[in-house]
């Protein structure tokens, strides 16, 4: 159970690979699936559904077009997500914080 | 989640940054296809001038430019549809690009046509308008070699406009743009090479 002190964590990013997606996509305006996977070091499976969760949530968009015959998907991510994502980064540092205050007591 | 579960998820979040930023590598295609083309109409600038053949010097820079901006458009196209990732500081380069260009085609055709100012005016302010364009790539690439080509472009023009008269300025630009664009351009090449045989 987390004490009330601590910031809840969002469980939509509290994942190594959507943590992962989340901070390139925070940077970037937009990275193709390859780039995910090459990045994340997942398969693609996995990244997909990763990928799914985030969208679902709200948190990126995903759009799928053609480069020529291949298809191509690419992934930005939303107001919404960047605000969740800046949210979960001060929670993970209530985290540090707190405890910092607890071993100075 | 404790104290270090925490940290790792911030280290985690920080190399993830930290790889997207370096993700932003410049190729300097368009620098130095640009770099070129500007050469080229300047030399051609010098030898109309020297023949005082000063009424077909729109032609020569109209010529350029056009082959400069479809080269540029079809470039950009390409890119943004091979790219695997954009970052917002390449986007932000490339808004630099096509503002500076504008202002380059303005400064050098537009203005002087509407008689805003003179031709040997033009030099003065294109050296400027580099000064700028080098300066805040060197923000962005974070590279200090920009950035001291950046000053020499904003001090060329100070001392053009003081020192050097009529087409010796046009001359004095034309070296300058050899040496304080056409060989960074080069090197943001072969930095770009590496960088890419490092991955």
């Amino acid at each position: 159970m987390i004490p009330e002190r601590f910031e809840p964590l969002d469980p939509v990013i509290h994942s190594p690979v959507r943590l992962a997606v989340m901070s390139i996509l925070m940077t970037a305006k937009h990275a193709d699936f390859n780039y995910l996977k090459k990045e994340t070091g997942t398969t693609d499976g996995n990244l997909s559904a990763h990928l799914s969760k985030l969208e679902e949530a709200g948190y990126i968009r995903i759009k799928k077009s053609f480069q020529g015959k291949k298809p191509r998907t690419t992934c930005s991510i939303t107001e919404k997500g960047r605000s969740a994502f800046i949210s979960y980064f001060k929670a993970l540092e209530s985290y540090i914080s707190t405890n910092k205050k607890e071993e100075s007591l | 989640m404790n104290e270090t579960q925490a940290k790792e998820e911030i280290q985690l979040i920080k190399n993830m940054l930290e790889r997207t930023r370096k993700a932003t590598a410049e190729s300097g295609t368009l620098f130095i296809v640009w770099g070129v083309l500007i050469t080229l109409a300047l030399s051609g600038n010098l030898l109309l001038a020297h023949f005082k053949k000063y009424d077909w010097i729109w032609v020569n820079w109209v010529a350029i430019t056009v082959i400069g901006w479809v080269y540029s458009v079809v470039y950009g196209i390409r890119r943004e549809r091979k790219e695997p990732i954009l970052t917002y500081a390449q986007a932000v380069a490339r808004h630099l690009y096509f503002s500076c260009g504008t202002t380059y085609l303005l400064i050098g055709i537009v203005f002087p046509a509407l008689k805003v100012y003179s031709y040997p005016a033009i030099p003065v302010l294109h050296a400027a308008v580099s000064g700028i364009l080098f300066i805040v790539m060197s923000g962005i690439y974070e590279w200090l070699l920009l950035k001291w080509m950046g000053f020499l472009w904003l001090l060329s023009a100070v001392l053009m406009s003081f020192f050097v008269k009529g087409t010796n300025r046009l001359l004095i630009f034309t070296i300058l743009f050899i040496g304080a664009f056409l060989i960074p351009s080069f090197i943001l090449k072969a930095k770009y090479k590496r960088e890419l045989a490092a991955k």
